[in-house]
């Protein structure tokens, strides 16, 4: 093989950009959480307090609410999009006239901005003049207000991730399914294995490391979930959609609390790094070893 | 698989069609509304189309280096952090460097961080470090290109790394036995073979970077701004320019769809990730 | 005459280019001044709001042609405003040579010591003091942007007051009148007590219902997730029970709770909530997601009878054809009080709703003041405010109310322009908090959460009371 150098040099640009913009901040991140410090107390100067920041957290039932409102969403959006996307990959392995044409128009969410989907829903939704409630009303005699109903405001940004995310799903357990081999599907019917037992013991077995992928790169784009929600519900009702993504920004913009709310970024970065590595090891890194 | 008539198929899928189109519809149906009529009880058609937003966001010159700003950001982060995405993956597959894995995962830690709290320091260093005597990186476009390297690059790594890993090493020493250098071997040889893999990298980093709004609204004042921020402009105290707004919308969509149509052939063939290997 | 919207302003910025018309001569002056700041730039940061759009695009690039200094101002969103004004001035960059003081911030502001002193800075370099710039021209509303010595440290560009907005056709109507007079046994004119408010507002829901007609009697800023209720609960309705700068007795260690002395949570607090959610329940369904976009599109699209809005929303619902349908059908009044609250503001000890509004101020960051000291002034002077208070429906200076046409502008607005002259001094700013935004987002929380319905009137304002005085005694304010 070649000389270790070259991997170094070609490695090396990635390295350095991700330590200037990435670890750099992460240590001042890290630096400031054990401060305490806001511009706009008495004493607007940092001041150093230990893990004082760090023990109050624990207790922080505001922060708590929304770590638990977060993992909901996720919960829901990215399972709801796995299954949607499965399904939707498996309708497109079959062939029909204008298969192309549904593929593209499928794919159109992902071009938006978030910010920009976000201001869409809101319209869609404002309650008795937007589109969706107007409706509702009329021809089903439903109420549904975003502003009053924690469960509508919760399940419309539920359905707004579902919609302007299953595409990224789709797409990428089409490739997978596409680069399955036929054989063992071919011998597991001659078998008489019955469709259930083909999805369970060779199908998901087979594209689990794409599912599993997927589910990563959504599960840390969820929990960095920010624009959308904020244009669409500000966090509301209550603190409903207030996802630890919106809790951090209102902490640390409006309420320019930076000592604390570095904290919680750690706090929120070191679960996050933890679940995905969970996931990462026992799902993924056993089968890239063995290739 | 099963064979089935084509006609449920279409069926379907022409529902599933106006699910996914109903609210890029609707962002149109809005642009072409006069303010006024916004607030009065919604109707799915449109039937007397105004084009006034449409001609005030032409006219807009602001507008018009905004979207300037946005492709240039946009374009040199896709390209950059596919290029850099490529080699690195080039080096994470072929050589055999301790704690390579480690590294790798390491990448994508950079994309969980919530983005909120890091914009102090990223605003205190391209202000106060990050500068060349007077210049500084902040409000730059090379300085948001090289900030969105902090979410695409790890995406980038992690979409390409299985495509690159899936090119047989037998064809990389094969040329070396033919006396081709490293470099001919990485642009010459594997480059090419990962076209689908690095032409979906590229589309969909560069629709990130093309979405993006929370830092660029931070760490943009007047010679970077993107269109993304230009929207908030038109949230404003005095009701917002929804219409405005709107057409906005429809105008970043239209560099966006142009993309994503060039590439979408490879899409399927090149998003591989985590997939197995045939 | 017609207000110009947002993209109206470019527009005018064109025929502004071609033929640069300025107001206030002097132009040797001005020449003279800018003369060492040849090919300097300076920049500012603002809310994107119809007073900024105007400076962007109309004087900005008036003081260019007439001083060769260039003016940048960067528009953007509420929220992101701020932050971005904040971290520039705390890092000492040096970004903005002007930044915009919304009322509510200037005490942040200036406890961080933020902002240059423009009298002091004026008076130590005379040779830029301009000839028609003096701080007597502005209204009184400029004294929120000044020290305890009467330092001046922003030049005020936005000024609007919340005010009580009816709809004059509806309650001019005879078979209207008459329904109500059967109802109610009064004559229907605008409240002036919250028992007739809600009276009316009552009428005009059910009316709105009986005739089948999309109309409500009243509006509401009532949003579960956004300040913007909180702001309408804190400024415009409690101070109207007699409950001012949000019940913190400032004077008494920033108490809040009324166990500690406070009135946050006090008897008068508790009947200003449960009256204004009485409302809420009767407004039109969005109240519950309404801002004070919303607030103002509502009314404009001719939804509600009657509401607090805020003048900034004031001027295009009354004038402006392209975004309102009830132009021409608008009435100002002063908001419905409690009992003494109107003697109290009379007397100065207490206020009747809120003086809104914002300056442009100048970091100590900047590095170009001089010049920036020009482009303030220039934007003060009394020549430049007719145009743009028609613009943008704001007046700053006194003598721009007997502009003819900004008198002419009033009768559009409904006497909203005599409004700000005559009763002004009855409303007020925010209160002189440095902890403004702190104590807000401590609390708006829990304010969302009474909203909801999850806590009642007086849990939720005893939780407030107690979340504020935390925070304050966190921020080392309270002791």
């Amino acid at each position: 093989m070649q000389s270790k150098r070259l991997g170094w040099i070609l490695l090396a640009p990635t390295l350095a950009i991700l330590f200037l913009f990435g670890v750099v901040p992460f240590f001042y991140v890290v630096y400031v959480s054990f401060h305490s410090w806001n511009p706009f107390a008495v004493n607007p100067e940092m001041i150093f307090n230990g893990a004082d920041n760090f023990r109050q957290i624990v207790f922080d039932q505001a922060f708590l609410n929304s770590v638990g409102v977060t993992v909901m969403f996720v919960f829901f959006a990215v399972v709801s999009e796995l299954i949607l996307g499965y399904f939707l990959a498996q309708a497109f392995m079959r062939d029909f006239p204008g298969k192309a044409i549904f593929r593209t128009i499928h794919t159109l969410p992902l071009i938006m901005a978030p910010i920009i989907v976000g201001s869409v829903w809101k319209l869609m939704t404002t309650p008795s003049i937007g589109i969706i409630p107007h409706y509702l009303d009329e021809w089903f005699g439903i109420t549904m207000n975003i502003g009053t109903s924690v469960p509508a405001a919760f399940a419309t940004i539920v359905i707004m991730d579902i919609w302007h995310w299953t595409p990224l799903v789709t797409l990428t357990l089409i490739a997978a399914l596409v680069s399955l081999p036929p054989d063992p599907f071919e011998q597991a019917q001659i078998d008489g294995a019955g469709k259930r037992q083909i999805f369970w013991h060779i199908t998901l077995p087979m594209i689990a490391p794409a599912v599993v992928a997927t589910v990563f790169i959504r599960l840390m784009d969820a929990l960095r979930t920010v624009d959308e929600v904020w244009m669409l519900t500000g966090g509301g009702p209550g603190s409903a959609t207030r996802f630890v993504g919106v809790h951090i920004f209102k902490e640390v913009f409006p309420k320019t609390n930076y000592g604390y709310g570095s904290t919680i970024s750690v706090i929120v970065l070191y679960l996050t790094i933890v679940t995905c590595w969970l996931l990462y090891v026992t799902m993924l890194a056993p089968r890239n070893k063995r290739d | 698989m099963r064979k089935q008539s084509p006609i449920i198929g279409i069926i379907f899928w022409t529902l599933v069609s106006f699910l996914t189109l109903f609210p890029i519809y609707w962002l149109f149906v809005i642009s072409v509304k006069p303010a006024v009529q916004l607030f009065s009880t919604p109707d799915i058609w449109v039937s007397d189309p105004f084009w006034g937003n449409y001609a005030k966001v032409w006219g807009d010159r602001l507008l018009r280096s905004y979207m300037l700003n946005s492709i240039i950001i946009s374009t040199g982060n896709a390209v950059l952090c596919t290029t850099l995405g490529f080699f690195a993956c080039y080096a994470l597959s072929r050589f055999n460097m301790s704690g390579k894995e480690s590294i790798f995962f390491w990448t994508i830690t950079n994309r969980m961080a919530p983005p909120a709290v890091f914009l102090l320091p990223l605003f205190l260093l391209m202000t106060q470090v990050y500068t060349l005597g007077e210049w500084k990186l902040l409000d730059t476009r090379i300085g948001m290109i090289l900030v969105y390297c902090t979410f695409n690059l790890p995406f980038a790594i992690w979409t390409l790394r299985p495509t690159v890993d899936g090119i047989p090493k037998e064809l990389d020493e094969a040329a070396y036995v033919d006396g081709a250098s490293s470099w001919k071997v990485i642009t010459e040889v594997v480059f090419p073979l990962c076209r689908p893999g690095l032409a979906v990298t590229l589309i969909l980093t560069w629709v990130f970077a093309w979405n993006e709004y929370l830092l660029a609204a931070t760490l943009t004042n007047f010679n970077a701004r993107t269109l993304t921020t230009g929207l908030s402009e038109y949230v404003t105290t005095t009701g917002t320019e929804w219409g405005i707004m709107a057409t906005i919308s429809v105008f970043t969509l239209i560099p966006a769809l142009i993309v994503f149509g060039m590439v979408q052939r490879h899409i399927v063939a090149g998003l591989t990730f985590g997939a197995v290997k045939g | 005459m017609r207000i110009i919207s947002l993209m109206g302003a470019s527009a005018l910025a064109l025929a502004a280019g071609t033929v640069i018309a300025f107001a206030g001569g002097h132009a040797e002056f001005w020449k003279k001044a800018a003369e060492p700041f040849q090919g300097v730039t300076i920049r500012g940061v603002t809310e994107s709001s119809p007073p900024s759009l105007y400076i962007r695009e109309v004087l900005a690039p008036e003081f260019e042609a007439l001083t060769g200094i260039r003016v940048d101002v960067e528009t953007t969103s509420w929220d992101q405003m701020f932050d971005k004004g904040i971290k520039d001035m705390e890092a000492g960059t040096g970004i903005y040579d002007m930044v915009y003081i919304e009322q509510d911030i200037i005490y942040s502001y200036l406890a961080r010591d933020f902002l240059t002193n423009l009298s002091g800075f004026l008076a130590d370099n005379p040779e830029l003091q301009a000839p028609t710039y003096d701080e007597a021209n502005f209204t009184t509303f400029a004294d929120y942007f000044k020290d305890d010595d009467g330092n001046l440290y922003g030049v005020p560009m936005e000024a609007f007051l919340k005010v009580y907005l009816y709809r004059k056709d509806l309650f001019a109507d005879p078979d209207i009148q008459a329904a109500f007079k059967a109802k109610a046994g009064r004559d229907l004119v605008p409240a002036t007590t919250h028992a007739e408010y809600a009276e009316i507002a009552q009428f005009f829901t059910d009316y709105g219902q009986e005739n089948d007609l999309k109309l409500w009697g009243t509006t509401a800023q009532a949003h579960t997730g956004h300040v913007a209720s909180w702001y309408e609960y804190f400024e415009s309705v409690a101070p109207t029970f007699g409950v001012y700068n949000w019940g913190i007795d400032a004077g008494n260690n920033f108490s809040a709770s009324t166990a500690n002395g406070g009135t946050m949570n006090g008897p008068e607090a508790v009947a200003a909530m449960e009256w204004w959610l009485s409302m809420r329940d009767i407004a039109p369904p969005e109240a519950p997601a309404s801002t004070w976009t919303e607030v103002g599109t509502t009314f404009g699209a001719g939804r509600a009878a009657q509401g607090l809005v805020y003048g900034e929303n004031a001027g295009w619902i009354a004038a402006d054809e392209t975004k309102s349908l009830v132009v021409g059908k608008v009435g100002v009044a002063l908001p419905p009080l409690a009992d003494g609250v109107m003697a109290a503001a009379e007397s100065g000890d207490g206020y009747i709703g809120y003086y809104d509004g914002g300056a442009f101020g100048m970091p100590h960051s900047s590095k170009n003041k001089a010049a920036t000291a020009l482009f303030l002034q220039y934007i003060g002077q009394n020549e430049v405010q007719p145009d743009w208070a028609v613009a943008a429906p704001r007046v700053t200076n006194t003598a721009t109310y007997d502009d003819p046409k900004v008198v002419a502008f009033n009768e559009e607005l409904g006497g909203y322009y005599d409004l700000i002259k005559d009763k002004g001094y009855l409303f007020a700013g925010a209160p002189a908090y440095p902890f403004h935004a702190q104590v807000r987002e401590a609390t708006a929380p829990i304010f969302y959460q009474i909203l909801l319905g999850d806590l009642s009137p007086q849990d939720g304002l005893d939780q407030m009371a107690a979340a504020a005085e935390a925070t304050l005694s966190e921020l080392g304010y309270r002791q």
